[in-house]
């Protein structure tokens, strides 16, 4: 069963992965890893794996749609493409996250002015 | 929500997910090594970074498989699985146990349907529940739950407070002549509120309204159906009852069967007269319904009619009437007690009959549960110690009896689906609505509830108790097994209790059945017809016809006849007494002089009635001996006039008195007069006493007299007698069945908690043996326990029948609830197969061989 430990970064993991589709459009997963990756200026290391189950979570709550194409390679992939509700949920959770993030620096600003 | 429904789903399509997800792995896998070796690396380095870079392909799968289902369902099912194997290993305990729940579930569930119909929802009508009956009763002339009068229609109409419809129906059949065939049909005259009363709604057409003449008809949907081949055209025709044209206005609703017998209904004009106040107390012939108001309580109900009354009585005494001296009152029952009447004390009864077969069945497999237990107890301790947790194993046994009960519950449901079907054809004539019954969707899911409970309970005693003891077995031997007994004890109570009631309604019906009617009832049949009307010779002529038949001994006409309805009970004044008014309540007959005869009733004094009593003579009755030992005790009534029906009349004759509406019930007193002098009601019976088949005499006989005259309930006198009895003997049918089961549990309990004794004990037994105890020296303390449980379960069986005598004396007859013969010896009884169940496995001890025993140890 998922421990809790990783709620949080499978919480940003989810917003990560939509965000990526909302502005690329339709990728298979090795794409979207490499994606993060490289966007986080290769900071991120992902444990590669990981972005399975978040997709089919994000699948289950209808917020991203497969769908079968050829990779590259010319492998049987699936592409993976963000639905309306799934761009509706980046605004929440955007939301979500830039007031959580606030709330964090004004916490790092205050311990830093009494240090 | 929407994931939840995913994941549901996905319980299903699950190895396509998984080899979606192995592709989906592989492809990713290939991707990231192309990429390696594109940045230089070698394909053997390339898939190892893939690898790496990928995490656990293992915890993947892993993830994703929480992600998608649920894990706890899932080890469900594994526990499930196991279940099922293990009852498939013991198919004949599997079967015994199933069998057990599925005839006592089964058993409960059927009598709860007929419960249902005839108390719960009577005769499936939904919106009943606020619906009273008003009758009237004269407490000081015994006299109960007797129709109402227009005067009290009237009066409870004017307390819209309490009642927001009321309506009165009056009993009535027709000939009905379509397409020159005469059937009969019965129904009712009512109100025009009686269908609102009942909260339904017309199935095609309408009800009736103020504005509809006595001439309306509305159709039962069975009668629609069967005449009218259920065509919606049928309203506004014209139907010809009593050679009077009556309209159809509408069709009831396909569920509405009240009364149960009712192919229709009239509108039934109350002249203004009926509503007098003087009518209070005369003319009791309305059925009377009120629909309480949204809001207002039974008890509320009751204490504002019995305030009105109160009201009533005292300006009726300040007016020197007699209804305070009469105890007049009137009397609001709920629409269920009113259908089931004598009925409900019986089910009642039956259910916790019911009930007990289905707790000693529980009670039993859990027996049967525990004893196995005592196998398993090794396969359990394995489990504890490679890690399980009690509450995992507590699971997997609960589990396991929740299968047995829920196999057994739908088992229970076939079983039940059977026994309501045969009972809906037993044909109670006291109780029509019993043919209603019917299992719906609310009463399948009760008794696959009820399964999953008793589940529950026999898998609770088990669990613990194998808890309990794999904890204790570390500390050393197991503590006592007192649940055993215990279970054994109740069983044996439960047997007790059911053949006890058994044995007592027994010796009611025999009690009752040596009762004398006071006449011969044998070779008697009976038969009723409509009068014809403008026919004044007919029963002139059918009476010559009868007696001219070749077998015919004796016939007569008679209103009513013995053990069938339909007389008319009613107050009855003396004259020339001190007190005027009414002295007590009669029930009014009309016959011919061959009544007596036939019936072979004794004239006891004075003459009978001749053919020389016509309408124009005096009037003249004859008075059975039980009014006049009430009301002339020590005088010599002949001469006396009473005044009942028509003026007064004098009495010339003193019959026998007999039993009328039941062997066992209080008849009233009778009063006879000539058919010639009080020609009231619409139909009639024929008497026949021969010794030859009489169904087909009276029918030809009626055909010739007049044609156009349906008969109708042909039946011999005994087999009305029978009739009146079939309750009892159903009750005694299915308690005996219900005691059976239960005898036989308990049985098999006490057999099962010796027989696990002594194989506990057997090394013990052949130490003794080898050391030269007796046989009866060690048979004793193995049987102990046994008996103690049996003695145990005795006493708490008795002093359940203690407590219940009270409500058990009301279906009594000349028994006490706690008769000695009944009681003791019932208690004996189960007490020697108590001990035969406890010898039976123990006598073997003495054949135990204790060097082979000792040997293989």
């Amino acid at each position: 069963m998922a421990a809790p430990k990783n709620d949080l970064v499978a919480g940003t993991l989810a917003l990560m992965i939509l965000k990526t589709l909302d502005t690329v459009g339709s990728l298979h997963g090795y794409a979207i890893a490499r994606r993060i990756e490289q966007i986080s200026g290769n900071q991120i290391s992902l444990n590669q794996g990981t972005i399975y189950p978040a997709l089919l979570r994000l699948e289950q709550e209808g917020w991203i749609s497969p769908k079968w194409g050829k990779s590259e390679t010319g492998r049987r992939v699936k592409f993976y493409s963000i639905t309306r509700a799934g761009k509706k949920q980046i605004q929440t959770e955007q939301g979500d996250w830039e007031r959580a993030a606030g709330i964090v620096a004004k916490f790092v600003t205050l311990v830093r002015a009494k240090a | 929500m929407r994931r939840f429904v995913a994941r549901l789903f996905s319980l299903f399509g699950r190895s396509r997910r998984e080899q979606e997800l192995a592709d989906e792995i592989s492809a990713h896998l290939e991707l990231s090594a192309a990429e390696q070796r594109a940045n230089g690396l070698s394909a053997e380095e390339a898939r190892l970074t893939a690898l790496r870079r990928f995490g656990g392909v293992t915890q993947t799968q892993e993830a994703f498989r929480d992600t998608h289902g649920f894990p706890a369902l899932e080890l469900m099912s594994r526990d499930l699985l196991f279940a099922w194997r293990l009852l498939r290993r013991k198919p004949l305990f599997a079967a015994a146990a199933i069998a057990t729940v599925s005839l006592g579930v089964g058993a409960n569930t059927a009598v709860v349907s007929v419960l249902e119909t005839a108390l719960l929802n009577p005769l499936g009508l939904r919106q009943a529940d606020r619906v009273m009956a008003v009758r009237t009763q004269f407490v000081k002339l015994n006299l109960f739950q007797a129709e109402a009068s227009g005067v009290e229609f009237r009066e409870m109409q004017s307390l819209p407070e309490v009642f927001s419809a009321v309506a009165s129906m009056e009993g009535r059949a027709w000939t009905w002549l379509s397409n020159d065939e005469a059937s009969r049909l019965v129904g009712q005259a009512v109100t025009p509120d009686f269908f609102n009363v009942f909260g339904e709604y017309p199935g095609t057409g309408r009800f009736f309204t103020a504005e509809d003449d006595e001439f309306s008809v509305v159709l039962s949907d069975g009668l629609w159906r069967a005449r009218f081949g259920a065509d919606p055209s049928a309203v506004g025709r014209t139907m010809w009852l009593e050679k009077k044209p009556y309209r159809i206005v509408g069709v009831a609703p396909a569920g509405f069967h009240f009364p149960p017998n009712a192919q229709l209904w009239t509108r039934l004009p109350l002249e203004p007269v009926r509503l007098l106040d003087s009518e209070r107390g005369r003319n009791r012939t309305l059925s009377v319904f009120a629909r309480r108001k949204e809001g207002v309580s039974e008890t509320q109900a009751r204490e504002h009619v019995r305030r009105y009354v109160d009201t009533v009585i005292s300006a009726d005494a300040t007016h020197g009437g007699d209804l305070s001296k009469n105890g007049y009152g009137i009397e609001l029952t709920s629409f269920g007690r009113y259908i089931a009447g004598d009925l409900r004390r019986p089910l009642l009864l039956l259910w916790g009959a019911a009930s007990i077969v289905l707790l000693t069945g529980c009670a039993n497999i859990a027996g049967l549960l525990l004893a196995r237990s005592s196998s398993r107890h090794r396969e359990i301790a394995i489990r504890i110690a490679v890690g399980a947790t009690a509450a995992r194993i507590v699971r997997q046994l609960l589990l396991e009896s929740l299968l047995i009960a829920a196999l057994g519950g739908a088992a229970g449901l076939v079983v039940a689906g059977v026994a309501v079907a045969l009972l809906t054809r037993l044909n109670l004539s006291a109780v029509s609505s019993l043919a209603f019954a019917s299992l719906d969707s609310r009463l399948l899911l009760y008794g696959f509830g009820l399964a999953l409970v008793s589940g529950l309970l026999f898998g609770m005693a088990p669990a613990i108790q194998l808890v309990r003891q794999s904890e204790s077995a570390r500390i050393g031997h197991g503590r006592r097994r007192w649940s055993r007994d215990l279970i054994v004890a109740a069983q044996v109570c439960g047997a007790l209790v059911l053949i006890v009631m058994t044995t007592l309604l027994l010796r009611s019906l025999w009690a009752i059945q040596r009762i004398e009617p006071g006449f011969d009832p044998q070779g008697v049949t009976t038969a009723f017809f409509l009068k014809p009307q403008n026919d004044p010779d007919f029963f002139d002529r059918l009476q010559a016809r009868l007696a001219a038949t070749a077998g015919v001994q004796s016939a007569a006409l008679a209103n009513p006849v013995p053990f069938a309805e339909s007389g008319v009970v009613s107050g009855f004044a003396i004259k020339n007494r001190q007190e005027s008014g009414v002295q007590g309540n009669a029930e009014g007959f009309q016959i011919t002089p061959a009544y007596f005869q036939t019936l072979r009733i004794p004239l006891l004094r004075g003459r009978n009635l001749a053919p020389s009593d016509t309408a124009t003579s005096p009037l003249v009755c004859l008075i059975d001996a039980r009014l006049a030992e009430r009301f002339f005790p020590g005088l010599n009534p002949i001469g006396q006039e009473i005044g009942m029906f028509k003026g007064w009349a004098r009495i010339v004759g003193v019959v026998g008195a007999i039993r009328r509406t039941s062997l066992e019930g209080e008849s009233h007193p009778a009063v006879y007069y000539s058919f010639a002098q009080i020609p009231f009601f619409p139909w009639a019976a024929i008497l026949l006493r021969s010794n030859v088949p009489a169904d087909s005499i009276i029918r030809a006989a009626v055909r010739d007299a007049n044609p156009s005259v349906p008969v109708y309930d042909v039946r011999s006198i005994e087999e009305r007698l029978g009739a009146t009895l079939e309750i009892r003997r159903t009750m005694i049918m299915l308690l005996s069945t219900f005691g059976g089961i239960s005898l036989l549990l308990a049985i098999v309990g006490l057999y099962g908690v010796t027989a696990q004794v002594i194989s506990e004990r057997t090394r013990e037994i052949a130490i003794r043996t080898a050391l030269g105890a007796r046989p009866t020296q060690i048979l004793l303390p193995l049987m102990r326990q046994g008996l103690r449980s049996a003695l145990f379960g005795l006493i708490l069986g008795l002093g359940a029948v203690a407590y219940a005598q009270n409500w058990l004396a009301g279906m009594l007859y000349d028994v006490a609830a706690l008769d000695p013969i009944a009681v003791g010896g019932t208690t004996l009884g189960v007490l020697m197969v108590s001990l035969a169940a406890v010898w039976w496995p123990a006598r073997r001890v003495t054949g135990i061989d204790a060097q082979h025993v000792l040997r293989h140890e």
